[in-house]
């Protein structure tokens, strides 16, 4: 029993999530574990850079407005590095030039808040089918 | 918890339909971002067909001013040919009341079609954008979840409507200020062009009024040379009109030498051919009837000289009194350079009424003691006065605005005793009610003990007028500042209340995959459900923080809470900021009297602060974007509110301009918010000034008194006669 559970959790991809918003780092894990993930929620990009989750992450799901380092920060970062982890961009604003900007840096996608459960299955699926 | 496996899933997938149609709806605004009201109305009702299956949904916007009234229907199919859009409108206004609060949930053989359910949905706070009806033939609609997604769908199109409206809003302020410019522009070049010309034409005046004055000189010290060197002209003639003398003075004017006109016809010699016939006709009466018209008298008449050049001579003409035939003898003076100078002086005097003319300029002269006042032709003209009154101070007195007349009296009598120079500004009233602002100065004058006013006045009314314009053009610049920031406080709104919504829609749906679970995970569930209602709790304040300052539309007295106010622009600006990596600190005074003013502008100044502080800093990478805001009283009544940032700063010199319109240190924005945040100040009775830090960085103030200051508006006349004594 504890051995199976120690596979299975290896074996559930990891999906980190980035926000400074914490309602989001409490919600997001939940959900995307009721998929099926293993999930990690941090409050910055640096936090998350500094972690031991970088190299394991196969699903990036990432605030774009972030006090210090913002997510489109971070997408850079992680480029100029050679860690491209799929993105999955969410953001609260409603400018419309954001996602166009992101998407043309190579997210898989970026999503609007709030959007649905369905909505960000698929874009985490189509970012883990990317690699 | 007891769970009914069967009914659990179909209510599980019934919620998910519910919570994806949700997320649906809250995503409309994304897709109305930049489209008019029709557009956003219609795929709302779109969406609403589709979603809850219903038989007619209606909307009609209230009438706004410069919008077409919008009334669109949307039917199911299965109903058949859709009847004409204003036929169901009539049938709709026909059934339900005006206010919407009291209409029936039931609408009984709805246009002969049996029974239909009606939900009314107002938009706006109160209903007052207009309502949206929903009805369906079922018996169970609307269900909870149905009357839930409706009143979401009716907030988001008052959202989308606002936002749509405001967007017009702000292209219409904007063309308009366009216009308004471009007007303003084409008027001030024409003031400019005319302004020229009248430099120009002064220019040459005064060249025309210089030469005059040297040809008259001149004039005058030739008269001086003929009265020195020569006698008038003197000839005598006999009783045939024979000359039978001609002095030097005469050989010199007329260019004969005596020897050649002695014995010939004075008429043939000096008079031109055309006064000849009639010197004859005088000359013969004169002989037969001893009647004459000239004799002894001063006349003025052309003479003729040997080289045929005729020019103006003064005569007088006697009788040599001798027995016999008569003879006569003539003084001729040759009067060209007199005639001449008194042209010039009438030309000159035209000149002179002329440049008062253009320049709206009269002159006047005062003698104090005997009130004996001369007026300029122009001033008779300002005046509406006729030109051949006497001018009097009760005559002045019938044209003296009522309201100024007794300060006008009173600078009178002051300079009467004072005998000081004068300067005053004050209003005339003409007989058909127009107003005319004048503006007079004047110097004292005293010579042998006669002491006399000189001064001009000047019809100023277009120079006020103009002021006037500016002044409204400043207040209309403060509109598009509200609107515009109210834009900006959209945007950061959409931003806080977005984020709550997302914790919701996420936990909500973690709740219902938890339930649907395999055993039920009801312990995940209720974790999740618990933070659901804690993000909804945090999106209603939000909103409510957004209606009180959406609520309030023209400026209003009432006592603010300066803290307040401040906390609510920080809390609906904080996300922006953030998203700036500004660090924002506040120090609110404890305590802090309340002041006197209209909040939403007091919060759209605090706003602007805000804006520009996080703008000075944005370039700023080497030390942290530090902001400090802060409130405080000091010991005059006042209550100060000061933001410190640590940006790029400007010039010392700079400071006086940053609070002009259109001046910005800026490469984007229009720079328009300091100087309205100035003039928003300025009317709440207080003063905005701004202050290099001795660290990097400005320090923006503003001061405003206590609430205790009752203002009274009877000192707004006292001002309009400001007495200048000893102006230079």
């Amino acid at each position: 029993m504890e051995l199976r559970q120690v596979r299975r959790a290896t074996e559930r991809p990891l999906v980190s999530v980035v926000d400074d918003d914490e309602s989001v780092r409490e919600s997001l894990p939940d959900l995307l574990g009721e998929f099926g993930f293993a999930a990690r929620a941090f409050s910055s990009a640096e936090e998350f850079l500094a972690s031991d989750c970088v190299d394991q992450t196969r699903c990036l799901i990432l605030d774009v407005a972030m006090p210090g380092m913002s997510g489109p920060d971070l997408q850079q970062e992680l480029k100029l590095t050679r860690r491209e982890i799929p993105i999955v961009f969410i953001t609260a604003s409603r400018e419309a030039t954001i996602r166009p900007q992101v998407l043309a840096q190579g997210a898989i996608e970026c999503l609007f808040k709030p959007f649905s459960d369905t909505a960000l299955l698929e874009a985490v699926n189509s970012a883990l089918r990317s690699k | 918890m007891e769970v009914q496996p069967e009914l659990a899933s179909g209510e599980v997938r019934h919620l998910q339909r519910c919570i994806n149609d949700l997320v649906s709806l809250l995503a409309l605004p994304a897709i109305w971002s930049g489209g008019d009201p029709s557009q956003v109305l219609h795929t709302l009702l779109d969406a609403l067909m589709r979603m809850l299956r219903l038989d007619l949904v209606s909307v009609r916007l209230t009438d706004l001013a410069g919008e077409a009234p919008v009334e669109i229907v949307r039917i199911a199919e299965q109903r058949g040919p859709m009847p004409p859009v204003h036929e169901i409108c009539d049938a709709l206004s026909q059934c339900l009341e005006n206010d919407s609060r009291q209409w029936p949930p039931l609408l009984r053989n709805f246009m002969g079609d049996g029974d239909v359910s009606i939900v009314p949905l107002p938009l706006g706070p109160q209903g007052e954008l207009g309502v949206i009806v929903a009805a369906a033939e079922r018996t169970d609609f609307p269900r909870q979840t149905e009357a839930l997604l409706l009143s979401v769908a009716a907030n988001q199109a008052s959202i989308g409507l606002q936002e749509a409206r405001l967007l017009s809003d702000q292209k219409r302020v904007a063309s308009e200020l366009d216009q308004r410019v471009a007007l303003r522009t084409a008027e001030l070049a024409a003031v400019n062009e005319e302004l020229k010309k009248e430099l120009a034409e002064r220019r040459v005046m005064e060249e025309k009024l210089g030469q005059e004055e040297r040809e008259l000189k001149r004039s005058e010290v030739r008269k001086a040379a003929i009265v020195d060197s020569a006698l008038d002209c003197i000839v005598t003639i006999d009783h045939e009109g024979c000359i039978t003398e001609f002095n030097p003075a005469a050989e010199r004017t007329f260019g004969y030498s005596r020897d050649d006109v002695l014995g010939r016809p004075l008429a043939n010699v000096i008079i031109p051919l055309s006064l000849r016939e009639k010197h004859r006709q005088g000359f013969a009466q004169y002989l037969a009837t001893g009647e004459a018209r000239v004799l002894g008298k001063r006349i003025e008449m052309t003479a003729v000289r040997a080289d045929g050049s005729e020019f103006p001579v003064e005569l007088a003409i006697t009788r040599i009194p001798l027995e016999g035939p008569p003879s006569f003898t003539g003084y001729l003076r040759d009067i060209t350079e007199r005639k001449r100078a008194e042209h010039e002086l009438r030309r000159s005097e035209a000149f002179l009424a002329e440049a008062q003319h253009i320049s709206r300029i009269g002159s006047f002269s005062w003698r104090i003691a005997t009130d004996e006042i001369i007026w300029s032709e122009q001033l008779y003209r300002i005046f509406q006065i006729d030109r051949d009154a006497q001018v009097t101070f009760e005559l002045i007195a019938t044209r003296i605005h009522p309201e100024d007349l007794s300060a006008f009296q009173e600078h009178i009598e002051r300079s009467r005793r004072d005998r000081t120079d004068v300067q005053l500004e004050f209003r005339l009233k003409m007989p058909d009610g127009t107003v005319k602002y004048v503006h007079v100065a004047a110097h004292i004058r005293s010579d042998h003990g006669r002491v006399e006013y000189f001064g001009a006045v000047q019809d100023v009314t277009e120079r006020r007028a103009s002021e006037e314009a500016l002044s409204k053009a400043r207040s209309e610049l403060s509109h598009v500042a509200r609107v515009t920031s109210l834009g900006v406080l959209t945007a950061s709104v959409a931003h806080e209340v977005n984020q709550p919504l997302s914790g919701i829609v996420t936990n909500a749906s973690t709740c219902l995959r938890m339930l649907a679970a395999d055993p039920p995970n009801v312990e995940g569930a209720r974790e999740t459900a618990r933070r659901t209602i804690r993000d909804g709790n945090r999106a209603s304040e939000v909103i409510s923080r957004l209606r009180s300052l959406y609520g309030k539309k023209d400026p209003t007295i009432e006592s603010v809470d300066l803290n307040e106010a401040t906390r609510e622009v920080v809390a609906l600006s904080l996300s922006e900021l953030q998203r700036n990596r500004i660090l924002v600190q506040q120090e609110l005074a404890d305590g802090l009297p309340l002041v006197a003013g209209d909040r939403v502008q007091l919060q759209q100044v605090i706003l602007n602060l805000l804006r520009n502080a996080s703008d000075a800093m944005s370039t700023i990478d080497d030390r942290p974007r530090d902001l400090l805001i802060r409130t405080e009283s000091d010991d005059n009544d006042q209550v100060r509110l000061s933001v410190k940032d640590v940006g790029i700063g400007f010039e010392p010199q700079a400071t006086d301009k940053l609070f002009e319109a259109f001046y910005t240190t800026k490469n984007e924005g229009m720079g328009i918010g300091l100087s309205v945040s100035r003039s928003i100040i300025e009317r709440h009775h207080g003063r905005l000034w701004a202050m290099p830090n001795n660290g990097p960085g400005v320090t923006f103030s503003f001061s405003i008194p206590c609430r205790a200051e009752s203002s009274t508006s009877d000192s707004t006349h006292a001002g309009r006669i400001p007495p200048v004594p000893d102006a230079a």
